[in-house]
């Protein structure tokens, strides 16, 4: 169990605020809806005009990683111009894309987002974002139930679909294993071509904004990542549409048509994607609190309703009692004056009997109605 | 209409220079004759309107007339209205309406210059950018970026007139005959510098500082250059530009001073990555950076970027 | 029909098996698809997700959620829909379509989790979720709703079991009692989590807006899932009816068939408004996103056969069988209204999902996929007719004849 872990473990028991003070990490946690941005996480720029398709890096992720040998060994090159995307056994892929003719190598993998929508989805907290930059995945405490997958923008996790009794989701580590070591992840080092540039992600704005205006005309006036989805760890520089073309520092909207063509999405804006669904997650207190108001008040109309009614329905009942009596009463005192007591007497029993057995019977009738 | 003005000028011109010729056969006779009848050479001063500008300090221009319209397809390539009339007619120190305000300054060293729906004009940097792409140069200036320091502005700015020739060409009161003689004056002056022979650096090297999984290298330093210069050695452009005899060199040894002995590219490039330039590329990332750039930028078709094994043999 | 009796099955014996064993058709084939079914729930445990599903990486989530879960939960909808009428709205004409409706709700829910526990990686990790609360996951709202929900279901369809084995353990009557007292409870409890968690399957999808198409994709999915499920569930009650008086007939006492065509024409005219309202909204969304240019593609027009041919069409034939008290229309507008949220669900999760995906990265469910889902529903049925075969459901048990709850 990690340190980590062991904080989880003590946040759902309740006991970490007593903790706070010793154990600084639980602060940055208490805040459920809003990761830090970590400003000064390490990160890597992808320059996609100095990848040359080599698959260096997918070898050098491949052994950093100890993952399953590939079908097609990575000197062969062709697979490039397959499109690809990252796996359980493949967590960096290196695609070919033409863009406006001319062939651009892009290297895919978990972008490690700031605030990333797989941490914002996971129902058992198996991702978190560490202040150095890196998107972790706790498989021990993992359910198996892939949203994180839906919910990843660039279609980054994999999943062991062929495990049966631990089948994880599978992503670039940033080889977390080997910053502690203060060794570079496998593919940045293995890169011949310095087109993945390591460091502070605030050093890789710097230098990505250097290389654009330095070379006017090399790149799109854009770097990937730097805002898009709230902002990643990873960026990407991508070629202009007219490599020798016009000196002009170009749109950013320009870029667009460039990066699409490179299967990056400039639709994402620059929110992280979890808060999309902060909105409906807010309205659960409101509904909690409100509907048993709203359902317990329509009840309570429902009841008084029907009060009222029975009330009324009494009333009537009484009254039409009240009246036949009075009158039986007012026709057997006639019955007394002119026919004598004795006939009264057997009048009023008459009566009183023909009452009773209507009575019973509509009480009946109503009961059977009710039930 | 315009081009009928256009024409007629011209023809005037040209009537009044053969003329001209005629009259003082020896006087032009150095640089040689232009086809479109224009003066062949000629300084240009910081016209303004305001007796001593803030520019006069600066050197003014030679132009060479006679080289510059060969290298164009038709005058309207410099003279963007269609009047071949001198730049700084509109195009003053301040600037003027007649030049839309836009500065002489401007006109002269603008990049950034918005696009027109049709005949966009070029400053003299612009269209001297714009001769990288080729393919000749496109192998060095792709990789490196020329610096803009004082040697470069000197290339143009190196007319030296007296006071009173400064004054009056600031003023617009130059007589043609005066400014021609002062721009062949410089120009016969100017001597373009000798670049370093090919054979004065090494034949072959042997780049071994990182042999791993492939063999040292042999870099043929001798060729390589030797291509380099055979490519331009006509280039006019290339001659005024390389200023100095060691600028071909700089190309690949960059950023260090100019010499013929520069450092080796182990000297600034460490084998990993350093944490306090994480922006300057690892050694085998700039050899390799270096190498592509160029053979890219030249249309070298082979070796392929990832054929390894073109340049260094794989380790036994 | 007034002379319609019936006989209890369990009056003097706790088990009525016979029409479960008895070789019909009917049964010959529950039979043979709770066989392979088994079969398959073998290879899924035994070999993996991969033996048996199409799901890859792309595809994360298949027919087993988009049928199983968003369909499940949407359709199990009728139990709130019938007792906030019945006991909070006081309609108590509908006091005998509340039992069956809880029971299919709660049967209902129970095979959501059972279905959902084949599409996990980690089935028995499920608890998980309460050990490590991932708080921002709209996925852990749904499941915290959904397991307290069945809970609460169970508690309400208890009644009847409790019926059935009071005759034997005589001490369940307290328990019974307790439940029935505290049914206004459960159900204003039933309706605030159910309102969360079907609004909540919408929000699933909030969290993905470059994947789903921008037609169905929308910032209101949740009050959509929601609106459309109270419409499932008043369309599932007269669905499940429909088959109910043709199967287990037998077994409705008088009240129950007096009152059932009363049912059906009351859930149709609300069925009815409730289609209407969501065809409105969603027609607004549409135009408030500026959809329009969408509408003239391949999406478009499929979007608008779900919106006229499986919205609009049955709530205009809900509309008409009320209004004219014909209740074989209002059941051909259930079975319409019915396969319009399945194929709203299917848009949702399937068929608009990962749209921008090339065609060569499509998804279609395996044999293995759909078995799993028949398997589910079977079981489904026959948990049903189970209950239906042994416990008051659709009839009052004589010895509860008449007690008000």
């Amino acid at each position: 169990m990690n340190r980590r872990k062991f904080l989880t473990i003590l946040g759902s028991a309740g006991v970490a605020s007593s903790l706070g003070t010793t154990l600084t990490a639980t602060k940055a946690e208490a805040g459920a809806h809003v990761f830090p941005n970590y400003d000064e996480s390490y990160g890597v720029l992808h320059d996609t005009t100095r990848c040359i398709g080599c698959r260096r890096c997918e070898e050098g992720c491949n052994k950093a990683n100890d993952l399953p040998k590939p079908d097609k060994p990575f000197s062969d090159l062709s697979v490039t111009s397959q499109r690809r995307r990252t796996s359980a056994d493949a967590w960096t892929v290196v695609n070919k894309y033409v863009v406006d003719g001319k062939p651009v190598f892009r290297k895919l993998q978990c972008f490690h987002c700031n605030d990333p929508a797989c941490a914002s989805a996971c129902f058992a907290k198996c991702f978190s974002k560490l202040p150095n930059g890196v998107v972790t995945y706790e498989g021990s405490q993992c359910v198996g139930c892939r949203y994180c997958m839906i919910a990843c923008p660039f279609y980054v996790p994999g999943f062991e679909y062929d495990e049966a009794l631990d089948p994880l989701v599978q992503k670039c580590t940033f080889c977390e294993h080997r910053l502690v070591e203060g060794k570079l992840p496998g593919c940045v080092e293995a890169c011949p071509m310095d087109a993945l540039t390591f460091g502070r992600r605030s050093d890789l704005i710097r230098i990505a904004r250097a290389r654009i205006n330095e070379n006017p005309g090399k790149y799109v006036n854009y770097i990937y990542g730097e805002e898009d989805a709230g902002g990643t760890a990873w960026m990407v520089l991508a070629p202009a549409k007219d490599g020798k073309g016009s000196p002009l520092p170009q749109n950013p909207i320009d870029a667009g048509h460039t990066l699409e063509q490179m299967d990056l999405n400039t639709h994402l804006g620059n929110r992280p994607m979890g808060e999309l669904t902060y909105g409906a997650l807010g309205a659960v207190p409101m509904i909690v609190a409100f509907w048993p108001v709203l359902f317990g008040g329509a009840y309570a109309i429902t009841k008084r309703r029907e009060a009222m009614a029975k009330q009324a329905q009494d009333a009537v009942v009484k009254e039409a009692h009240e009246d036949v009596v009075a009158a039986v009463d007012a026709a057997v005192r006639k019955l007394e004056e002119t026919e004598g007591p004795g006939a009264a007497e057997r009048a009023r029993r008459a009566m009183t009997e023909a009452l009773k057995a209507r009575e019973a019977e509509a009480a009946h009738a109503k009961h059977g109605e009710d039930s | 209409m315009r081009n009928g003005t256009k024409l007629l000028m011209l023809a005037v011109m040209a009537l009044a220079c053969t003329a001209c010729l005629m009259a003082s056969g020896a006087n032009a006779a150095s640089l040689g004759p232009t086809d479109s009848g224009a003066q062949a050479a000629q300084v240009m001063f910081p016209v303004s309107n305001q007796p001593n500008p803030t520019a006069a300090g600066m050197k003014p221009v030679v132009f060479n007339h006679l080289i510059h319209e060969k290298a164009v397809e038709d005058c309207t390539t410099c003279h963007h209205t269609g009047d071949p009339q001198s730049c700084t007619t509109c195009h003053t120190v301040e600037g003027s309406g007649n030049g839309n305000f836009v500065t002489l300054e401007r006109a002269m060293h603008a990049t950034n210059i918005a696009k027109r729906a049709e005949n966009t004009p070029q400053s003299c940097v612009s269209c001297h950018e714009q001769q990288f792409a080729r393919r000749e140069c496109a192998g060095c200036h792709s990789i490196v970026k020329a610096e803009r320091g004082n040697d470069w502005c000197a290339v143009c700015h190196n007319v030296s007139p007296t006071p009173k020739q400064m004054q009056d060409g600031c003023a617009g009161k130059m007589s043609a005959e005066e400014n021609l003689k002062l721009a062949e004056a410089t120009i016969a002056a100017h001597q373009p510098a000798q670049p370093i022979s090919p054979m004065s650096g090494p034949l072959k090297l042997r780049i071994g500082a990182l042999a791993d999984k492939y063999q040292p290298n042999l870099f043929t330093h001798r060729r390589h250059v030797a291509s380099l210069w055979d490519a331009i050695k006509d280039d006019k452009l290339a001659q005024a530009f390389h200023s100095k005899p060691e600028t071909l060199c700089a190309a690949c040894h960059h950023r260090s001073p100019l010499s013929a002995t520069p450092p080796k590219c182990g000297s600034c490039h460490s084998t990993t990555l350093d944490p306090a330039n994480p922006q300057r590329p690892t050694l085998k990332a700039a050899y390799h950076l270096q190498c592509m750039g160029c053979h890219e930028g030249m249309k070298v078709e082979r070796p392929r970027k990832t054929d390894c094994a073109t340049c260094h043999k794989p380790a036994q | 029909m007034s002379q319609h009796s019936i006989v209890i099955p369990t009056k003097d014996k706790l088990f009525n098996l016979d029409p479960l064993t008895k070789p019909t058709i009917g049964n010959i084939i529950t039979w043979i698809i709770l066989a392979v079914g088994l079969v398959v729930t073998v290879m899924r445990f035994g070999l993996g997700i991969g033996a048996v599903a199409n799901l890859d990486d792309n595809w994360p989530w298949g027919l087993w959620i988009g049928f199983d879960l968003l369909c499940g939960v949407c359709l199990a909808a009728g139990g709130y829909f019938t007792t906030v009428a019945c006991y909070v709205m006081g309609m108590k004409h509908f006091h005998s379509a509340v039992r069956p409706a809880v029971t299919t709700a709660f049967l209902g829910y129970a095979f959501v989790v059972v279905a959902l526990l084949y599409d996990l990686g980690h089935p028995w990790r499920l608890p998980y979720m309460f050990f490590f609360p991932g708080t921002t996951s709209v996925l852990f709202e749904v499941g915290l709703c959904v397991a307290t929900y069945v809970t609460v279901l169970f508690i309400e369809f208890s009644v009847a079991p409790m019926e059935w084995l009071s005759g034997k353990f005589p001490w369940l009557l307290k328990y019974r009692k307790i439940v029935i007292r505290a049914t206004i409870l459960l159900t204003i409890f039933g309706v605030t989590l159910s309102t969360l968690h079907q609004s909540s399957l919408g929000s699933l999808y909030l969290i993905a807006p470059e994947k789903l198409h921008p037609l169905w994709y929308s910032p209101f999915m949740p009050m959509f899932f929601f609106v459309s499920s109270m419409a499932a569930g008043a369309s599932m009650v007269i669905f499940e009816g429909m088959f109910a008086h043709k199967g287990v007939h037998n077994y409705m006492d008088e009240t129950h068939l007096r009152e059932a065509d009363g049912v059906v024409l009351s859930f149709a005219k609300a069925a009815s408004f409730i289609l209407f309202a969501y065809f409105m909204i969603k027609l607004i969304d549409m135009l408030v996103q500026a959809n329009i240019p969408y509408l003239f593609t391949g999406y478009g027009a499929w979007w608008l056969v779900e919106m006229l041919g499986f919205i609009l069409l049955p709530a205009l034939l809900y509309a008409k069988g009320s209004r004219d008290g014909n209740v074989t229309l209002c059941r051909i507008a259930s079975v319409n209204a019915v396969a319009g949220i399945v194929l709203n669900r299917f848009n949702v999760s399937m068929i608009a999902f990962n749209y921008q995906l090339p065609p060569s990265d499509g998804y279609f469910p395996s044999i293995g996929e759909i078995c799993i889902s028949v398997f589910v529903v079977t079981l489904i049925v026959t948990a049903y007719r189970f209950i239906v075969y042994h416990m008051p459901v659709l009839y009052e048990h004589p010895d509860f004849k008449g007690e008000e709850h």
